[in-house]
């Protein structure tokens, strides 16, 4: 894989890669998308699942209902007055 | 000038979309959450059935075609107020595609597709130096509705959306106070290239983000300049869009299917459902039906849908002349003391049968009405209105052309009801003066 | 039960650990089971073999520890992996690398080596794994125990930290056979918390044997010399026990290892993009850089070496112009292997081939592998993992080092009796070796 590539999805994963590490992913991603070629000999499949046992319709009732304490899902958050921490918006 | 609009509206379920966490107003930031509308590790989504009904209920109003199997997908992008930085929504097969809007009944507006995903939660900004997030609005249920781009100003944008607003409050029973939550990513070009303005909240908004962007892009249009495909965002205090990123910048979603949800086979579903008509097609079958003109159907529905079902019933039951005369008269013009007088507008069926009957006059069972509806005293409400009728009935003797010209055109009476607001020194309501002007001109005719 | 007094020591030995409890005495508990650390626990550390989540003591149990809890089991420690399952080996990992109980300079196999290890080490101990691409399975052959994978939905994978959401199955590993069907059984059912657990029928105790076993000619290749040989003896021993073994072709079978790596990292990748130092594990950075640039120094501090080639693979072949070819294609290459699997198993009871083409490496052999190596590794495991089948590893002989072999049996959808019939037939014919432990 071309280092642009790899930069431009680093970037998208959220990713920050030195330049070593850059080469190297290069190297390792070019071996395995290389190996995937594979996939283009496989005989292609009409219908397929989103899971491989065939999961549907199972959905539950409009009813509320709180089971852990919001208190203890918070106690281990960086909070200000009950509000979640997170950094700069732009 | 091309507009096209994704409009998300929250549907009015009890429990969040994902999780079970209510979706009442709560007493303080993160109270309503729970390990998977915060992301948690370890925690899984399992879907309220009910915004399947809800979304189902929409994509049948807007007439799209609803999908046999449907299925939801994962967003990923990255912001502090998205949990999981994973949205759940719909890619492939959303619930409805294809579907029509006619605004005022006439003109088309075309509805790519329709689908349900959750919302993120709030952030608010502390000075520049980070973020406060509140989760409490994560995994509510949300509708995103999609247009083709067939709008073409900023005002009739915001006529469209009023007009669905109002639809999908009916359909849905969405809460009265819907507008501010209703939000918008408004896509509009002037010339070829678009550009996306993300995140308006409310119709006026809405309006003011499209009339900025159709003057910003003119006018680079005129000094020859290229519009950059790009998103921006409203700042509704300046009254002005800012550019955030451009197109080439745009993240990558990613889009994948949710492995643990698995399909949902609708079909059955849908066909169980029955929605109610909305309002708007409603006052465009009652003008069709009744021969009425459609500014007194669209009135009769937009002031209550039960008060639009009343006049179908009386004219059911006395014509549509009757229907006109009364329901259109004075319980329309009364319905707002509804509220305050707590009568059962039913009971004005037995006064308007009892006028068919001949059991009461043309004026007393005006009275009559007006009465049931405020609350008023009859006896007292008599002497008034008698009064009144004779500063009509005098003023239309003396100026007997008046009839003639209303034939032409209902705007005639305005002189009439002018002549007797002035000259009735405030004793009566210019929605009783009108009343009793039509009421005693169309017995003339 | 003797070893909570010595379960530090122990731990200090072998490295299976990374929470434990500080109970000496078992109290009214009816077992000790371990559990992998990507399992949540309450009020236990729950990491994931990550970095990124140090710190995270979960609200909540999982349904398959809770399950456990309530038939009387008492949790004694959360066991080492690699990072959210990332490996074969269990090396790659920012805690302690769990050691093989019959040579420490070798690997116990992944991604549950440290639940293998555990499983192997103390007497009368059941350990919980969980399995994407082989992950019970390989740790289970390189440390000489039994080791299951229900199918797909078996387990409710409530609480559990996602890996590949559409792969990811809860198994038991145990030296004893008969552990498998009574914690498989404990843990099986229909939890609403999990959707895909919802629609499986009733795990059946029948005790059916097996008749007949399909060994597909792919998935005896590039096996190593002591390999080839302890699965050569195993079919005769089979064979003695009544069971007709038959070569099958299974053509989707080489397709298998990149159709996985697709899936599993594409999943892989949204389920790590909620890591961003916000909420829990990992949350001390400059909350004065803006959003993208505050999670991406987290993101790059925080996660493994093979993380973060997992979630870049993962997004690249979701990306919109690679989405179809590889994405969309590896879903279709799936349903292949899936429908293989089906028509094999309609005229044998089980597909049959050894668990790992090679015994557990050393340390030193491991670090020479390039990604690629170790994930073709993986060859035999893989199959039955993206299908969603049942699969058993048992141990079935011992190299010239006394190292352990085992062989994999794999199900169709939901038929695990057969394979807890198997493993318990098993275990009377074969002479296992348990290692040598001194703490």
């Amino acid at each position: 894989m071309d280092r642009e590539t790899v930069e431009r999805v680093a970037r998208t994963a959220h990713i920050r890669l030195t330049e070593e590490e850059l080469e190297r992913y290069s190297g390792d991603l070019g071996d395995i998308l290389g190996y995937f070629e594979l996939l283009d000999e496989a005989p292609n499949c009409d219908s397929y699942g989103i899971d491989p046992i065939g999961v549907a319709d199972v959905t539950r009732d409009d009813e509320p209902r709180m089971t852990i304490d919001a208190d203890r899902l918070l106690r281990d958050m960086n909070t200000y007055e009950r509000y979640v921490r997170g950094p700069r918006l732009s | 000038m091309k507009i096209g609009l994704e409009i998300h509206v929250q549907l009015p379920t009890r429990s969040k979309m994902f999780c079970s966490c209510p979706t009442t107003d709560a007493p303080a930031p993160n109270t309503h959450v729970c390990p998977t509308c915060l992301g948690m590790p370890g925690s899984r989504p399992v879907l309220n059935r009910k915004v399947l009904e809800y979304g189902i209920m929409l994509a049948k109003m807007l007439g799209c075609r609803v999908n046999d199997t449907t299925w939801f997908s994962r967003k990923t992008y990255f912001y502090p107020d998205m949990s999981k930085s994973v949205q759940i929504t719909q890619y492939d097969n959303p619930i409805g595609e294809g579907g029509v809007y006619y605004m005022d009944g006439k003109k088309p507006i075309r509805i790519t597709r329709i689908h349900v995903e959750e919302d993120p939660g709030k952030t608010k900004r502390v000075g520049d130096l980070s973020s406060l997030v509140d989760y409490n609005r994560s995994g509510i249920p949300l509708a995103e509705i999609v247009t083709e781009p067939d709008l073409t100003s900023p005002a009739e944008a915001r006529e469209f959306l009023k007009q669905l607003i109002e639809d999908i409050r009916h359909v849905i029973d969405l809460p009265g106070d819907g507008e501010r939550s209703i939000r918008c990513d408004c896509n509009i070009s002037v010339g070829k290239e678009r550009c996306e303005v993300k995140n308006v909240t409310g119709l006026k908004n809405v309006e003011r983000a499209l009339t900025y962007e159709v003057i910003r892009q003119t006018k680079i249009l005129k000094a020859g300049g290229k519009i950059d495909r790009e998103t921006r965002r409203f700042d509704e205090e300046r009254g002005v869009t800012i550019s955030v990123r451009k197109k080439e910048f745009e993240a990558d979603y990613g889009y994948i299917d949710e492995p643990d949800l698995g399909v949902y086979h609708i079909r059955e579903l849908a066909d169980s459902i029955k929605i109610k008509e909305s309002p708007q097609k409603m006052a465009l079958r009652m003008s069709q039906q009744y021969g009425i003109d459609q500014r007194m159907a669209k009135q009769l529905v937009s002031t209550s849908v039960d008060l639009a079902e009343l006049f179908e019933t009386v004219a059911s039951r006395h014509g549509t002349q009757s229907a006109v005369k009364w329901v259109a008269g004075p319980v329309s013009s009364n319905w707002k003391s509804l509220e305050t007088s707590g009568a059962d507008v039913s009971d004005v069926m037995g006064i308007i049968d009892r006028f068919a009957a001949g059991e009461i006059t043309d004026t007393e069972c005006g009275i009559e009405i007006k009465c049931l509806m405020t609350g008023e005293d009859i006896e007292s409400a008599k002497g008034a209105a008698g009064d009144l009728d004779k500063l009509v009935s005098d003023y239309l003797d003396q100026n007997p052309g008046i009839i003639d010209d209303y034939r032409k055109n209902d705007k005639a009476a305005n002189k009439a009801i002018g002549f007797v607001m002035k000259n009735s020194g405030g004793s009566y309501s210019s929605a009783e003066v009108v009343e009793a002007v039509r009421r005693l001109i169309e017995s003339r005719l | 039960m003797s070893y909570l007094q010595r379960l530090k020591d122990i731990n200090a030995k072998y490295g299976m650990f990374h929470a434990m409890t500080d109970e000496t005495d078992a109290g009214e508990s009816r077992f000790l089971f371990s559990a992998k650390d990507n399992l949540t626990s309450l009020d236990m550390e729950t990491c994931a073999g990550s970095r990124i989540l140090q710190g995270y003591v979960p609200a909540f149990d999982a349904a398959a520890i809770e399950r456990m809890k309530a038939a009387g089991g008492m949790l004694v420690g959360k066991t080492n992996m690699d990072e959210f399952g990332f490996g074969t080996f269990s090396a790659n990992s920012a805690y302690e690398i769990p050691r093989n109980p019959f040579d420490r300079e070798r690997s116990c196999g992944g991604s549950s080596g440290g639940s293998a290890c555990a499983a192997a080490v103390l007497e009368g101990h059941v350990s919980l794994g969980v399995s994407t691409g082989g992950s019970i399975c390989c740790p289970a052959s390189f440390c000489g125990v039994y080791g299951i994978a229900p199918t797909y939905g078996r387990v409710s994978r409530y609480g559990l930290i996602d890996y590949g959401n559409s792969l990811d199955k809860i198994g038991v590993l145990s030296a004893k056979a008969s552990d498998l069907r009574k914690y498989i059984t404990i843990m099986a059912g229909r939890d609403e918390r999990d959707p895909t657990s919802c629609v499986q029928p009733e795990l059946k105790s029948e005790r059916r044997r097996m008749k007949s076993v399909a060994v597909p000619k792919d998935g005896i290749q590039g096996l190593s010399g002591d390999v080839e040989a302890a699965f050569n003896d195993s079919i005769e021993t089979l064979r003695s026990m009544g069971i007709d073994v038959e070569e099958v072709d299974m053509p989707s079978f080489r397709y298998a290892i990149p159709a996985y790596y697709v899936i599993a990292t594409s999943e892989a990748s949204t389920n790590l993009a909620r890591y961003v130092g916000m909420r829990y594990g990992v949350q001390e950075g400059d909350l004065s850089l803006k959003f993208d640039d505050y999670f991406s120094s987290i993101r790059s501090a925080s996660f493994g070496d093979e993380a973060k080639r997992r979630i870049l693979l993962g997004t690249f072949t979701r990306m919109v112009g690679y989405r179809d070819r590889y994405y969309a294609k590896a879903r279709q290459v799936r349903q292949l292997v899936i429908d293989d699997y089906k028509r094999i198993l309609q005229d044998h009871d089980a597909v049959l081939t050894p668990t790992m083409p090679y015994v557990a490496p050393r340390f030193d052999e491991i670090e020479r592998m390039s990604a690629l190596d170790s994930y073709k590794t993986d060859y035999l495991t893989v199959p039955p993992n993206l299908a969603g089948n049942p699969h058993l590893s048992v141990p079935c002989g011992y190299d010239g080092n006394g190292m352990p072999i085992g062989m994999q049996f794999v199900g169709a959808h939901w038929d695990e009796d057969v394979l807890f019939t198997m493993a318990e037939e098993w275990e009377k014919a074969f002479d296992m070796r348990r290692p040598e432990v001194e703490a």
